[in-house]
This record gives structure tokens, C-alpha cells and sequence, in this order.
């Protein structure tokens, strides 16, 4: 397995903050796998996508130590533009993330391939496709600036996958979202996966992220304080000291636990719960 | 509309013709030529399928300019021959010639503008300075500048009500009103430029600064006709200066 | 980092075009709505001025004029005045001259000679000496008092413009003051009015 991403002992402060954002970050991405950062508001969860993508320092300036290498390559090394075809970011803020100078979903989703110099044929293909992909088909016509904020988060994701990324950075993409549109989402995320990208998601909803991530990243006032594969990270008792949500059947499971309930393991998807009290010889039915 | 032939005119073709008004008529003297052409312009409106829209932007826009322009000159030049006289003022001569003169060019070249702008998209006129080679950061601010006056006054309008149902006065006396601007104006320029952090990242996340050509979806055709006119125009120029200066 | 720290200024600096022209426009509106006796409608390259240099207001100065002539071109001649507005602002800020309320109207004092310079003999070769405006009306009572008109346009557009600009200056003044020095440190000139000092 190749290293995709690779922290070694990075902090970071932006030029205005007085403490450093980042403290001392150290993990590293294997090449097709699905991460999910979590942690709690101003943890810097979005600073360390920042770093991944280069914006920090590149954009932001101020003080960055220790090294950020992204394919095999120091982070200092790329120039902005050629990080661009490499890593797709969508961000936080559907409601600015739009090119301020396209007219139509359509020519918005296609902007990208334009700027990567995608004759034009292509560009026509590709962005047929990923309408379809990511259900926005009947949007193609509209103007950017008069989409609701979950379908401008959809059209900013497929802005970002039409470009062929090798890794796609995305934070929060499901903000603005009703259930049904974060499943589906989700299944475009999972589609990407399935076509060998890295994935790093920052997301609040656990259930998803147990469902659908591979590795997880904990974030708590700057550290890195947890790591590992999702599973492992939500039974570690430690988790429970940083106040981040739990998946609701983990929850649940937890809660039976300690009212004395034996757990054969601790589930994090809905389906698991049955087995984990089954095995233990509880019976649900009698 | 689409199959109109002046109107599928190459941005330049049409840009030119407004250049070569301008030059013609700083090149032909006195005010009959300048005027003559303002019915041309009208002409080639009517073909074009504008000459609504044209003509009603030349009345808002250019009529009052000329009254004013021709009124203080025929008070205010200086000359001899007064044609009429009451008090302190008096109507010269001299005046009502350059006032003739000034306001024939100024009818023609910004009613040739008009024109120009009412058979052009904006956004084909940037698409073809960026073909000539105007960078792609120019053309981007140029565009974004179009999307985003709209959006701006949109906001300006919705925060103007949240004014006034908070109880901040847009009527009464002068002070009054003058106090009601600061709070309008004020969140919606901090607003934009906290902004334009996140649109630069927007920018380069679809790789705006790609070190390659970027290709467009949007592309201008240029046809016999626009590689014949702009020579034409210039023979003409030439053919003018000649007249006027060496024969 | 082979991609210059002065590229990044340059797209901060370049978005901001499009705002400053957006409130140029949305000032003036506004002016008009409250019906206020001044024209405030270069607060936009002002700013921009202070806070990102003389260029990049030089060029929101053009591109507003160039906007306004779409539906205006007696707008297009007058560019010249917009975009020396924009550059003298820049020197201004350069030159720490928005950093405390007296200064600042003193700028304001030197934007209106600057656009007066730039603007009457554009009034007088292009339009001979008016245009429509308020101003006109102040030449025309010169001109019939007996002075040139040269002394006529200037002192009549001086008296418009005066105001304006200084309430202009004092609105950018009050502007600058409320923005975080997480967007400052981001502009050209932004260091002269963070609140905290940058280290570097
Ligand atoms: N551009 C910036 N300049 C200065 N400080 C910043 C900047 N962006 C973020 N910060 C600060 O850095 C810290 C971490 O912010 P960050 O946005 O990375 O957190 P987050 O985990 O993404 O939070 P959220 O869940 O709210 O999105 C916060 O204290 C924030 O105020
Ligand atoms: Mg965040």
C-alpha cells in the first residue's frame, strides 16, 4: 500500500491567532482509502484539510512546522496550481462556493475543465456524467446564484469530481442537507472510493461515518488525539472524554452496558446491534 | 433574433465600428456630418432588431447632456456676433456653432456606444478581448463584477427593510436619512470582503491558477465579413486623413 | 514555494474589484434613495485604495466607469477622474493618511482637488463646460457673474465635490476600523490598520 498523505509533527498557526491551530500533527493516508476527520467546532478540522491541500501556507501564510508531503511530495515543492488537478477540495461554505462568473450549473460544473485546458468535447462528456452522478440533471439550466443551499453543496461537489482528483478533500458536504440528500451524498462518495480515490471527510454524522469510513481522525482543540480504523477509535473508552457525538446505536449500546447489559462487541451500524446482544445469549424475543 | 446578421457580427467587428465612428467624426469637421450620422446609427438599430431599447437609452442618457451642452454654449462662448440679447445674457453666433459642433459628437460617439453595447453580450465583448489576449484574472473580474452588482443591490434592498423594521429611520430630515447609510452599507461591504477569502479558494480549487491554456466552452466565430470590415474601416480612416491633410 | 507570497495578494487583491465596483454602484443607489445631496459612488475604489494599494483601485476606478458606460457613455471620459481617485486614495493609505480621523479628512480635502484637476478639463474639452449635473448649474451662475470658464468649472465642481469626498474618506474611515485583521493581513496595505501588529 502507497502513502498518499503524510504529516510529520505539523503545527500551524494562521498570522492573526496567537496559539498555534494545528499542535504537533502527525498521521499518514494509504492510497485509496476513506478517512473521516471529527471533532468539535474550532478544533481545526477544517485548517488540517487547509494543510492537506496546500492552502495553508501556500494562501493563508503564518507558521507551518514540520512537514506535509502529498504523494511523495513536500507540500512546499507544488506550486497552488498543480495541487489543483491532484487534490479536489470542497468546502465548507456552500453559498460562496460558487465561479461568480458562469450562468448556469452546467457551464459551472465545466469551469474546472476549462481551467485545466480539457478540450472541449470532453469537457461536454464529463460533466454529462457527473449530472447524472450526483442527481443535479434537472439543475443544468439554472443560474448558480439562485440554487438552495443543499443543491449549491451538490453542484460544488460535482464541480470538485468532474475534475478526476486523485484525492478529494471535503468538509461537511451534507451541512445543508436533508437526510435523503446526505445519503445520497454519501453514495457518491462511496462511488469515488470504489474508483480507487483517498478520501478525507469532515462530517458530524456519525452514523454515516460508520457506515462508510474506513479510518478515522479525532481532532480536540488542535491535537490529533485518536486514530485509527473507525471501529477501533468509537470502542476506545477514551473517545468518550472528548464529547464528540457517538454513532445512536453505539450510544444505545453503551447506555445497555452500563445498565449491565453484556456486549459480545461494541456495534457502530444499526444492523450490528442484534448480533452484538445475540451472541451474548440475551434474547430480544422470548 | 439569433439568425440576425448584424447582431452574429464578430464583439470586435462591432467594437471597431464604434472606434471608427468615433475617429471619423473627430476627423470630418463642422456638425452636419456628425449629425447625419446619428440616423444611420438608428438605421442599423432598426436591422438589428434594437432600436427600442437603443433609442430609449440615447433619450435618458444623452438628451439632457446635449440641451445642457448646447444651452451653455450658446449663452457662454465667447463671440461677436450676438444674435440676441436680454440683460446679461446673450445668444452669439459662435456659440450656437460650437454648440452644434459639440453636441453633433457627442451624439454620434455616444450613441455609437449605445449601439454597441445593445448588439453585444458583455460577456462575448470580455471572450473576445481575452482571444486578444487579455488575461484571464481581467476577464474573471470583469464577469464577476457583472454577477455580482445585481447580487449586491439585492442585498442592499434586504438589509434597507431589516433597517427599517428595526426601527432605523429612512425618511425625515437630512440627517436622518444620511444616518440610515453607514448602517446599510457598512455589513454588506464587510460581508463581500469576508468573502473573497473563500472565493479565492473556490478559485484555485478549480484550478483557476493552472499553470496550462485553458480551453472554453464558449467560442466566438469569426466569418468573412468580420475580417473584411475592420480593413475597411481603416481604409476609410486613412482615405479620410489623407483628404483632409494633404489635399 | 515557487508560487509567489505577491500572486496571492494579486487574487485577494483582484476579488475585491468586483466589490468595490458593486458598492461604487450600490452607494450611489443608496445616495439616491435617501435622497442625500452628494453622490456617494466612489466610496468602493476608495477602500479599495486604503486597504489594497493604488493598482488595484486604479482598476476598480476604470472598470466602474467602464460599467456605468454601458448605460451612460457620457461615464466613459470621466474614467480618467475615477481611476486618479483610486490612485491617489492608495498613496494616501500608503502614506498613513487614514489612520486618524483629522488625517483622513485632509485625504478627503486632497481626493477632491485630485478629481477636480482630473474632471474640469474633461468637462470643458469634451462637454465645453457642463454636463447635466449639480455642478452645472453652480458654472452656469459663475459664468454669468462674469468669470472664465475655466476658474467657473473648477470652483463649482470643487464645491460639489468637496463633500462628497470627505463623507466618502470618513465612511471608508469608519469601514476600515470594523474589519478583522484576519482580512487585513490578507491586503496589500491591511498591516497599517490591523489592531494587533503583525510579527512579520
Ligand atoms: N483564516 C483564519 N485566520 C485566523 N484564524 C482562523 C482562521 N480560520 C480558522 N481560524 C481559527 O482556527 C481555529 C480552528 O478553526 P477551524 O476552522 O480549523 O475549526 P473546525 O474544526 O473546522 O471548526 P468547525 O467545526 O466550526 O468548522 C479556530 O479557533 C478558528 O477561529
Ligand atoms: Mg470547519
Amino acid at each position: 500500500m502507497t502513502v498518499m498523505i503524510d504529516l510529520k509533527n505539523v503545527s500551524y498557526r494562521y498570522p492573526v491567532s496567537d496559539d498555534f491551530v494545528l499542535k504537533n500533527v502527525s498521521f499518514s493516508i494509504e492510497k485509496g482509502k476513506f478517512t473521516a476527520i471529527i471533532g468539535n467546532n474550532g478544533s481545526g478540522k477544517t485548517t488540517l484539510c487547509n494543510t492537506i491541500r496546500g492552502f495553508v501556507p501556500h494562501f493563508y501564510k503564518g507558521d507551518l512546522e514540520g512537514d506535509v508531503i502529498v504523494d511523495q511530495t513536500k507540500i512546499l515543492d507544488y506550486q497552488l496550481g498543480q495541487l489543483g488537478e491532484k487534490v479536489g477540495y470542497v468546502f465548507q461554505n456552500p453559498f460562496i462556493q460558487v465561479s461568480g462568473v458562469k450562468d448556469n450549473v452546467f457551464e459551472e460544473v465545466a469551469y474546472g475543465l476549462e481551467n485545466l485546458g480539457v478540450p472541449v468535447e470532453e469537457i461536454i462528456v464529463r460533466v454529462e456524467e457527473i449530472l447524472k452522478l450526483v442527481k443535479i440533471e434537472h439543475l443544468r439550466e439554472k443560474n448558480p446564484f439562485e440554487l438552495s443551499g443543499g443543491q449549491r453543496q451538490r453542484v460544488a461537489l460535482a464541480s470538485i469530481i468532474v475534475m478526476d482528483p486523485e484525492i478529494l478533500v471535503i468538509d461537511e458536504p451534507t451541512s445543508q442537507l436533508d437526510p435523503v440528500g446526505t445519503e445520497q451524498i454519501f453514495d457518491i462518495i462511496r462511488l469515488m472510493k470504489e474508483r480507487g480515490k483517498t478520501i478525507i471527510l469532515v462530517e458530524h454524522k456519525m452514523d454515516l461515518i460508520a457506515e462508510y469510513a474506513d479510518d478515522l481522525l479525532v481532532m480536540h482543540e488542535g491535537e490529533l488525539v485518536m486514530q485509527g480504523p473507525v471501529r477501533e477509535v468509537f470502542a476506545n473508552p477514551e473517545f468518550e472524554k472528548y464529547q464528540i457525538q457517538y454513532p445512536h446505536v453505539t450510544e444505545i449500546a453503551l447506555q445497555l452496558q452500563k445498565m449491565g447489559t453484556p456486549l459480545a462487541f461494541l456495534p457502530i451500524r444499526d444492523e450490528e446491534l442484534a448480533e452484538a446482544l445475540n451472541m451474548t445469549g440475551v434474547k430480544i424475543h422470548d | 433574433m439569433k439568425q440576425n446578421i448584424l447582431l452574429q457580427l464578430h464583439p470586435l467587428t462591432k467594437f471597431y465600428f464604434s472606434l471608427f465612428i468615433l475617429v471619423i467624426v473627430l476627423i470630418i469637421p463642422g456638425y452636419s456630418f456628425a449629425f447625419a450620422i446619428f440616423p444611420v446609427l438608428v438605421l442599423i438599430a432598426v436591422f438589428a432588431g434594437v432600436s427600442k431599447e437603443f433609442l430609449s437609452i440615447v433619450l435618458k442618457a444623452l438628451l439632457s447632456v446635449l440641451i445642457i451642452v448646447f444651452i451653455m454654449q450658446m449663452f457662454f462662448y465667447p463671440g461677436d456676433h450676438v444674435l440676441w440679447n436680454w440683460g446679461i445674457f446673450s445668444i452669439k453666433q459662435e456659440g450656437v456653432d460650437y454648440g452644434l459642433l459639440l453636441t453633433s459628437r457627442i451624439l454620434a460617439i455616444g450613441s455609437s456606444f449605445i449601439l454597441f453595447f445593445r448588439m453585444t453580450e458583455v460577456r462575448d465583448f470580455v471572450k473576445s478581448l481575452e482571444d486578444k489576449g487579455l488575461p484571464p484574472m481581467g476577464a474573471y473580474v470583469v464577469l464577476s463584477t457583472l454577477q455580482i452588482i445585481p447580487e449586491m443591490k439585492r442585498q442592499a434592498n434586504t438589509i434597507m427593510e431589516a433597517q427599517k423594521t428595526r426601527g432605523v429611520e429612512t425618511e425625515g430630515s437630512l440627517l436622518i436619512r444620511a444616518k440610515a447609510f453607514i448602517p446599510t452599507l457598512t455589513p454588506l461591504i464587510l460581508s463581500s470582503i469576508a468573502g473573497t477569502e473563500e472565493r479565492a479558494i473556490t478559485l484555485e480549487s478549480r484550478a483557476f491558477s493552472a499553470p496550462v491554456k485553458k480551453t472554453s466552452l464558449h467560442q466566438l466565430t469569426k466569418s468573412n465579413v468580420d475580417r473584411v470590415l475592420p480593413i475597411v474601416y481603416v481604409l476609410i480612416i486613412v482615405g479620410l486623413l489623407v483628404w483632409r491633410f494633404f489635399l | 514555494m515557487k508560487r509567489s507570497f505577491k500572486d496571492d495578494f494579486n487574487m485577494m487583491a483582484m476579488l475585491l474589484i468586483p466589490i468595490a465596483v458593486a458598492v461604487n454602484l450600490v452607494g450611489f443607489q443608496l445616495a439616491n434613495v435617501l435622497r442625500l445631496p452628494i453622490f456617494l459612488d466612489t466610496i468602493g475604489t476608495i477602500l479599495v485604495g486604503v486597504i489594497a494599494g493604488p493598482w488595484v483601485a486604479l482598476l476598480a476606478g476604470l472598470i466602474t466607469n467602464l460599467i456605468n458606460a454601458i448605460f451612460n457613455p457620457v461615464y466613459l471620459p470621466y474614467a480618467l477622474t475615477s481611476m486618479a481617485i483610486g490612485v491617489g486614495a492608495g498613496y494616501l493609505s500608503k502614506y498613513g493618511f487614514f489612520k486618524k480621523i483629522p488625517k483622513t479628512i485632509v485625504a478627503g480635502v486632497i481626493i477632491t482637488f485630485i478629481a477636480v484637476i482630473i474632471s474640469a478639463p474633461i468637462t470643458v474639452l469634451v462637454f465645453g463646460g457642463a454636463t447635466g449635473n449639480t455642478s452645472s448649474l453652480i458654472t452656469a451662475t459663475f459664468l454669468a457673474s462674469g468669470q472664465q470658464l475655466w476658474t467657473a468649472v473648477f470652483s463649482s465642481s470643487f464645491i460639489t465635490e468637496v463633500a462628497d469626498k470627505v463623507a466618502s474618506v470618513l465612511i471608508v474611515y469608519f469601514i476600515v476600523k470594523g474589519m478583522s485583521d484576519r482580512y487585513l493581513s490578507k491586503m496589500n496595505y491591511g498591516h497599517l490598520y490591523m489592531k494587533r501588529n503583525n510579527k512579520k
